[in-house]
Formats: C-alpha cells, sequence, structure tokens
C-alpha cells in the first residue's frame, strides 16, 4: 500500500515522487506523447520552484522538441500564469512542471490544451492511451525546432488581464497595508511586485525567495499559516494573502490575524465577482452551503460538480458560469479572467471589495452565514466501499441524495460528503452544519459508520 | 542502419533511429556509470537535433545528482579540455562529428577529458541495458550552470604549445564545413591576430555546406581552389567538431587525408621522447618510412577509435610519439591524446616555419603512395569464408587477422574488413609510386562474388 500514491500515471497525468518513481524518462515520455497528441507547433512550458522543477523541464522540453513542437520557456510562473499565456499566444498547448500543494518530494506535470485549459475527459483518454501506446512522433533533424524564451510577457498579460476588472485605482488609492507569504513557490516571483507596484499596496512579504526550499507544509490551510497570522497581528497588516507552490490557490488571513476558512474566502469572492458580472456560480459538491446563500442574495443558481478543477471547469463552460471555484482548496476561477483557478483573482477581487465598501476582511466574512464544517479521512478495505456508501445512505433516509462523486447526502441545514480519494485507499469525509454541536454529532456518526 | 549503440556510445539518424528515449537512458546511464565526484561538462555542435538531445542529457545527468557545467555549443577537443580543467568527473559531447547533418550522436568522456577505455565503455552499456539507474532524491538534484571561459582557457593551453606570434604571419584559408572550428578560429583571430580566412563559416543546424568528412575530396570541393587565388600558405578543412582535419597545401593542392598523420610523426618524432606511433590497419604504410626515418616505431592496431585507446592506456605516455588514423584524427601526447584538429593544424603550421619551407615543398619530399579505398555490401555470415579465400590466393604476402584481413608486401598491401558504421565490406589497397588498380579490381570483384 505505501507504495500506491509514489507515482501515479493516469487520466490526470503523471505526478509522483522524484527520484525513484518519477524520472526523466517518464516526464520525457509523456511530454513527447503530449507532443503528439497537440500536434507540431508552440508548446508553453512552465514551472514551479522545486529542486526537481529544472531537471524535469529539461526531460519535458526534449519530449516536445523531439515530437516535433517550438518550446516557449518562460522560467518559474504561476500555474494560471501560463494557462492565461498559452490561450493569448494562441499556442498548441502548454505543460506546467508542478505538483501544486504536494509536498516538495513530488512533482507532476499539468496538462493544458489549445485554449490554456485542462483536457476533458475525453481528450485525456485519449493522451493517456497514445503515451501507453508509445508511438510518438519522431521529428527529423530538419523538423526539429528550437526553444524560445518570454520570461516578461505571461505576468504582464496575467496582470493586465485581472486588473481590468477591478477598480485598481481605487485600490492603490487605499495604500492596504498587506501581509504575504509566498511559501518560496512561484508566486514568490511574481505577486511582490503585483500588491506593490499594480495595486499600491505596502507589504510585508515572507517566503518570496524561489530558490529556497518550502518553508512549511505547501497547502495553505490554517494549520499551516501561523506564520503569515503572527506577521499580520505584529505589523497590523489588513489583511494576509498565502500561496501554495504553483500559484493557483489563495489563503487568506483577516486583520485579526485569524486565517479565514477556504469556503469563506470564495464566498467573498463569489459576491464580490456578483456585484459585476452576469452568471450562475459552479462549485464541487464538498464547497459550503454558504456559496448557495451568497448567490441566492444575487438571484443566482449554484451548480454542483464531482471534485476537482477540471470537472468544475467544464460545468463552467457549459453554464457560462459568471465565477466557480473549489473551497476547500482554495481554487477561484473567474473565467472573465481565464477558466482557471487563479489568486490573483481572489486578491483583486477581495482588495477591490474591502476599498470599494471601506471594511475590512473581518467585517466582511463577519456578514457571511455562518455554517460550520469537518473534514477528514478514514482508511477502508477495497471491496468494501459499496457495502459501506450503502450503509451510509440507510442510515439518513429521507436525506437528498447527489452519487456524482462518492455520496452526498443533504439533510435540512446540514449535509454529509463521503468519497474515495483518486490517489490514495482513502475515504474523504466532510461534513457541515449550522451549528458545531450538529456538525461534531454527524461527522461522529458517519465516521462510526465507517470504521465500523 | 540509423541507429547504433556500441562501445563508442550512441549514434543515429534523428527521428527515424536515434530518439528522445535512447537519449534519457543513455545519458541516465552514464551519470549512474561515473564513480569520481565532481560535475559533468557538457556541450553540443550545431546540428539542430542538438538542442533537443541536450536537454534529454540535462535532465538524465541533474536526476542523477550531478552539476553540470554547459559550454554551449563548442568542439569535443573544448569539452576534454573544460574537463581536466574544472577536475569535472567526465563529459558528454553532442555531435556526429564527420556524419552528415541528420545524425547526432553522445559521446562520452571521463576523468580528465578522457575517451573511455574499452572496459568502461562496457560496463556503460551493461548499464544502459540493464536500465536500472541511480537517480538521486528530490533534494540532491543536480544544479545547471553555463561557463563562458572554456573556449579561451582551451586556447591558452594552444598558445602555451606553439609559437602563436610566429605561426600567426601565415595566411591560412579554412573550410570551417559550418562547424564549431569557426567559433574557435574566429576567436583565435581576436585575440591573437591570426591570419585566417574562413568558409563556410556560419554555424548550421540542418544543412551543411558539403559533407562534413575530412578527405581529399571535399577538400577540393571549395578549399583547395581559393588557395592561390588568396595567397595563402595553406587551407584545412575541418569536421563539425573540430577533431578531424584536411590539408591543401600553398599551391591549391588537396593533400589526401591520409598525409595528416605521417606528416605530424615526422615533426613529432625529433622532438618528443616517445618514438612509438600508434595507428590502424588501414593507413598508409608511409608511415613506416617516416618511423623509421628517426628510428620510430609504428604499432598497428584494428580500426576504431576503441582499438587505438586501448593501446595508448597499456603504454606510458612518455613513450608515445602521435597516435592517430588515416582519417586526418591524430592525437599528441602534448595534449593528453585528445583527438584535436587545431592542434593538428597548428603542428603542421609549426613545422613549415620550423623548416622555413613551404607546404607544398614538405609534402613533395614523401614518397608517393596512392591508396584506393572502396567498399561492397555485407553479407555477415559469408564473411569467415571470405576472408579465408582472399588469405589462400594471397599466400605470397604476410597476413595479419586482427581486423579482417590485411596482406603486406614489400611495397603494397590490402586491407578487407567489415565497416563498424556501416553493413559494408571495406578495401584499401596501397602502393608505393603507382595506385594498385589492379590489385583494388580485382579485391573488389573477389569481395563481390565472394560475399
Amino acid at each position: 500500500m505505501a507504495r500506491e500514491h509514489l507515482l501515479k500515471i493516469g487520466v490526470s497525468g503523471i505526478r509522483g515522487v522524484v527520484g525513484e518513481f518519477l524520472t526523466p524518462s517518464l516526464a520525457c515520455a509523456f511530454a513527447q506523447a503530449f507532443g503528439t497528441y497537440v500536434g507540431a507547433g508552440r508548446v508553453v512550458v512552465g514551472r514551479d520552484t522545486r529542486s526537481s522543477g529544472e531537471m524535469l523541464q529539461h526531460a519535458v522540453t526534449c519530449g516536445l522538441l523531439a515530437a516535433g513542437c517550438e518550446v516557449v520557456d518562460v522560467g518559474i510562473l504561476p500555474t494560471p500564469t501560463i494557462q492565461i499565456y498559452v490561450a493569448a499566444t494562441r499556442a498548441r498547448g502548454g505543460l506546467a512542471v508542478t505538483a501544486s500543494h504536494n509536498p516538495s518530494e513530488y512533482n507532476a506535470l499539468k496538462m493544458f490544451n489549445a485554449q490554456g485549459l485542462f483536457f476533458n475527459n475525453y481528450e485525456r483518454g485519449e493522451l493517456i492511451d497514445l503515451y501507453h501506446q508509445s508511438n510518438f512522433h519522431q521529428a527529423s533533424n530538419q523538423a526539429l525546432r528550437g526553444v524560445t524564451c518570454d520570461y516578461t510577457n505571461p505576468r504582464l498579460l496575467h496582470i493586465r488581464r485581472v486588473l481590468q476588472h477591478v477598480d485598481a485605482e481605487r485600490i492603490r488609492r487605499r495604500r492596504f497595508r498587506l501581509a504575504l507569504d509566498g511559501v518560496n513557490g512561484a508566486a514568490s516571483v511574481m505577486s511582490p511586485g503585483f500588491l506593490r507596484d499594480d495595486l499600491g499596496c505596502e507589504v510585508e512579504a515572507i517566503h518570496v525567495d524561489p530558490a529556497m526550499p518550502f518553508p512549511r507544509v505547501p497547502e495553505p490551510r490554517p494549520d499551516t499559516l501561523g506564520e503569515l497570522a503572527a506577521l499580520v497581528r505584529s505589523r497590523g497588516c489588513e489583511a494576509g494573502f498565502a500561496h501554495d507552490p504553483d500559484g493557483d490557490r489563495l489563503a487568506v488571513v483577516d486583520d485579526q490575524g485569524r486565517v479565514l476558512d477556504n469556503d469563506d474566502v470564495l464566498a467573498l469572492v463569489v459576491d464580490a465577482a456578483l456585484q459585476r458580472l452576469p452568471g450562475d456560480v459552479v462549485v464541487n459538491l464538498t464547497t459550503s452551503s454558504v456559496i448557495d446563500d451568497v448567490a441566492a442574495s444575487h438571484g443566482r443558481k449554484v451548480y454542483r460538480t464531482p471534485v476537482g478543477e477540471a470537472n468544475v471547469v467544464e460545468m463552467m463552460q457549459a453554464v457560462h458560469a459568471a465565477i466557480g471555484g473549489e473551497g476547500s482548496n482554495g481554487g477561484i476561477i473567474l473565467p472573465a479572467v481565464h477558466l482557471c483557478r487563479d489568486s490573483y483573482t481572489g486578491m483583486a477581487f477581495l482588495l477591490d471589495r474591502m476599498s470599494e465598501t471601506g471594511k475590512s476582511v473581518s467585517e466582511l466574512a463577519s456578514r457571511l452565514p455562518v455554517y460550520h464544517r469537518k473534514l477528514g479521512k478514514v482508511t477502508y478495505e477495497h471491496g468494501k466501499l459499496g457495502t459501506l456508501m450503502q450503509a451510509l445512505e440507510e442510515s439518513f433516509p429521507g436525506a437528498g441524495l447527489d452519487r456524482s462523486d462518492g455520496l452526498k447526502l443533504t439533510l435540512d441545514g446540514a449535509w454529509i460528503h463521503v468519497r474515495a480519494s483518486n490517489t490514495e485507499p482513502l475515504l474523504r469525509l466532510a461534513a457541515e452544519a449550522r451549528s458545531p454541536e450538529r456538525v461534531e454529532a454527524l461527522y461522529g456518526r458517519v465516521l462510526k459508520l465507517l470504521e465500523g | 542502419m540509423s541507429l547504433r549503440i556500441s562501445h563508442v556510445g550512441l549514434r543515429g539518424v534523428v527521428g527515424s533511429g536515434m530518439t528522445a528515449a535512447h537519449v534519457l537512458d543513455f545519458a541516465s546511464a552514464f551519470g549512474t556509470f561515473l564513480d569520481s565526484p565532481g560535475p559533468v561538462v557538457i556541450a553540443r555542435d550545431p546540428r539542430a537535433s542538438g538542442v533537443m538531445i541536450r536537454q534529454g542529457v540535462v535532465a538524465a545527468l541533474l536526476a542523477c545528482g550531478r552539476d553540470i557545467i554547459d559550454l554551449g555549443i563548442t568542439s569535443t577537443p573544448v569539452v576534454q579540455h573544460a574537463i581536466r580543467r574544472l577536475n569535472a568527473a567526465g563529459g558528454v559531447s553532442i555531435g556526429a562529428s564527420h556524419n552528415a547533418s541528420e545524425w547526432n550522436a553522445l559521446k562520452f568522456l571521463g576523468y580528465q577529458g578522457s575517451y573511455l577505455s574499452t572496459a568502461q565503455a562496457s560496463e556503460l552499456l551493461d548499464i544502459y541495458h540493464l536500465k536500472k539507474f541511480d537517480f538521486v532524491e528530490w533534494n540532491r538534484i543536480g544544479r545547471l550552470r553555463q561557463d563562458d571561459q572554456a573556449l579561451d582557457a582551451y586556447l591558452d593551453e594552444l598558445a602555451a604549445h606553439f609559437d602563436f606570434p610566429a605561426l600567426r604571419g601565415f595566411r591560412v584559408v579554412v573550410d570551417c564545413c559550418n562547424g564549431t572550428s569557426s567559433l574557435i578560429l574566429r576567436r583565435m583571430q581576436e585575440r591573437f591576430g591570426f591570419d585566417f580566412i574562413l568558409i563556410n563559416e556560419k554555424l548550421q543546424g540542418v544543412q551543411f555546406a558539403h559533407e562534413p568528412s575530412t578527405n581529399r575530396a571535399m577538400v577540393e570541393l571549395q578549399l583547395a581552389p581559393l588557395i592561390r587565388p588568396l595567397n595563402a600558405a595553406a587551407g584545412f578543412l575541418f569536421d563539425v567538431d573540430s577533431d578531424r582535419v584536411a590539408i591543401a597545401t600553398d599551391l591549391g593542392e588537396a593533400v589526401s587525408e591520409e598525409m595528416v598523420l605521417p606528416l605530424l610523426a615526422d615533426y613529432l618524432l625529433p622532438r618528443g621522447p616517445g618514438k612509438l606511433i600508434i595507428t590502424n590497419l588501414s593507413t598508409t604504410a608511409l608511415i613506416e618510412e617516416v618511423a623509421a626515418r628517426h628510428g620510430g616505431k609504428v604499432m598497428r592496431v584494428p580500426v576504431g577509435r576503441q582499438a587505438t585507446i586501448d593501446a595508448l592506456s597499456s603504454h606510458r605516455p612518455e613513450q608515445i610519439a602521435i597516435a592517430g588514423e588515416g582519417t586526418g584524427a591524430v592525437m599528441m601526447p602534448q595534449f593528453r591524446f585528445v583527438y584535436d584538429g587545431i592542434a593538428s593544424m597548428l603542428a603542421v603550421l609549426s613545422m613549415m616555419r620550423e623548416r622555413g619551407r613551404k607546404l607544398s615543398e614538405i609534402v613533395g619530399e614523401y614518397p608517393r603512395y596512392c591508396i584506393l579505398k572502396g567498399q561492397e555490401p555485407l553479407v555477415s555470415h559469408r564473411i569467415p569464408a571470405l576472408l579465408m579465400e582472399l588469405r589462400e590466393r594471397y599466400h605470397t604476402g604476410r597476413a595479419n587477422v586482427e581486423d579482417g584481413l590485411r596482406v603486406d608486401w614489400p611495397d603494397r598491401w590490402f586491407h578487407v574488413r567489415v565497416s563498424q558504421t556501416e553493413p559494408a565490406v571495406r578495401i584499401i589497397c596501397e602502393q608505393r609510386g603507382s595506385p594498385p588498380v589492379q590489385l583494388f579490381e580485382s579485391l573488389s570483384e573477389q569481395v563481390r562474388s565472394l560475399a
């Protein structure tokens, strides 16, 4: 069991522990399959700051060139910046060498199509088949292309797009005092300049050296952002922003030094976005009901999808959503900027709302309806999943059922969501209710059921 | 045959033979094979496929925990020099030397810039075939950096051996064949004021001005006709990675590629302590005459770089005067036995300078040897019978069977062997005084009918 998640090659690409498991040969072959799939043309390649990034970027570039692609190297950049650049420059596709929020020893490839979006399920299936067939395009010396670099335009493009949707001048006038934790990740190269130069903020920045290792658990969660919260308190900042290593996720610390729940951050940005943009909202099944309340206050509808950025994005395209995201992981997706998780959109909209209302983050958050959530995981034996899910369903008769991703039971003013992890033999467990007592009771009941 | 994996390394036509996967695996094998500490030096020649291959080599070596020092586009001898200077563990030179542009290759170099011995090369091949590579953990992955001092440091070493101020007076025309020599020679012009006139000096990735072989026909093509109009003292032609050289005289005559080794042997034998010349069985017999003049001795080894390297390693460096082959590839002990076309050119110029004679006069003084080279298609299973048959038929001569069959008479010889790089039987005949046309033709006919 221990090794099962050390390397994963599947429809979501390739991810694993670098060295014994994720090797340069695998990355090269996968990239060559990708290059064969998207066709000879420009492919954008960037990465986050992991120590294995330079090595894997070379392997990936080798595979793409071998397939006859021309590689545009954009260096260390946040994933959304890479996605936007792919779309804006009409490239055939893009590859980001990043394992997102996973620990340092991991790396992975995120793959984008010509629109700078994750492949849909059908495309991903075709690509993985192509990889397994190993029948790659092999360009001759005459057909081989080279590598060009563009280290300046991607960030300009991204920032320009974000600023189109907020009143940047109004934000600059406020001269916000902010704290920033870049986890020494890809956002380290962009966020300080974005906040200082583009939005006129005073920034107390920590961990913004892309040459250094990750100083904390890379996933930005309440329990991993103690240093940022302390900085906000000691320097009297109005807000603190924290990134994950590839800069697509955002976590926020309020002016009291409390780390906001990621669902509440999404709710604040949804609220800000719906003020100015038409359309509905798409979130995953595990995202808090607070989104439903916010959407309802604007007279909008909420669509729910299975967990995973690609699923949310697919639904957002289908319903022409105004905004979407995944509360649990800090992903905020605004199609007007790009159909991808983008922490820069999140920061800009939050600051815009603060400058518009004159309210602090804590004041804005306090106006949100209060829900209590509890997340956890539990191991299970293979072959027992069906029995467990059935038992769960039977123990909550009359609950609303959604089986599109595990099982979600909707009760009156509360819900429970149990789903099997894609990467580990684990069940992920989420419960939400209006009161802490009820959520504890629900969570405890489900846990007992699953463990028993 | 568009892919060849052998003791010499990895070589093939990119795309149809040599793929990114081969590059990754072979470079990973090399990273696993290296045991001395230190970084690895890499460089490439200007072939377009070198960009792709370099990416793969870098990825594999970094994954094996090696820091990489990238010299960009430069010659194999510069890589070998940099390995010594930087105390590196080894190096990889990406380039297919004298092969056509659609080919590429990885040349692996060991500690001190040496070529791998046969034993080392076998170990590397075994690791490649086993595909069990020593990749390091995420926090021990190597770093990549550039080095732009390599060319100047290499030239400093050459300047210490050759009298640059005396040599720069020679007007020399050079056909760079769009390869790495142009970078080296241009820098020599800038730094030392050499009077070089370069043709085909633009680096090319896809199409070279002509086939990049260092032979007489290629010298005649563009270089030789320019010598007299430009009033030059000599002309030199380099292959793409500058380890081989061919020569034209001041009269615009293309000199046989076979002449480079005897010429340099004649120059070096009286100078050094070494008296031994190591060359292969296919190289001109003039070398024996030149050796005899200076009390030297010739050791003949099978064709291919590997045999020469193994022969070198079984001698002390000071015993050896020179080593090389009739392709214009020559190694001198002064340069730690690296095939180096630029150093060979400087040695020829030094010889002209010291003797105070024109190159045409120096070359004209040697007895005339005429060599004919050809090849016939290979039928592998008939080779043993063919060689036996030829040996019986030419029993009057002295036979050597170390590499195919070589038969020697006092003033002529032939060598019939199976090529290591192409599916062909090579036939070489040489005679003192006049071309051995009849012998060559009957041999070709016999090989055709027997094989």
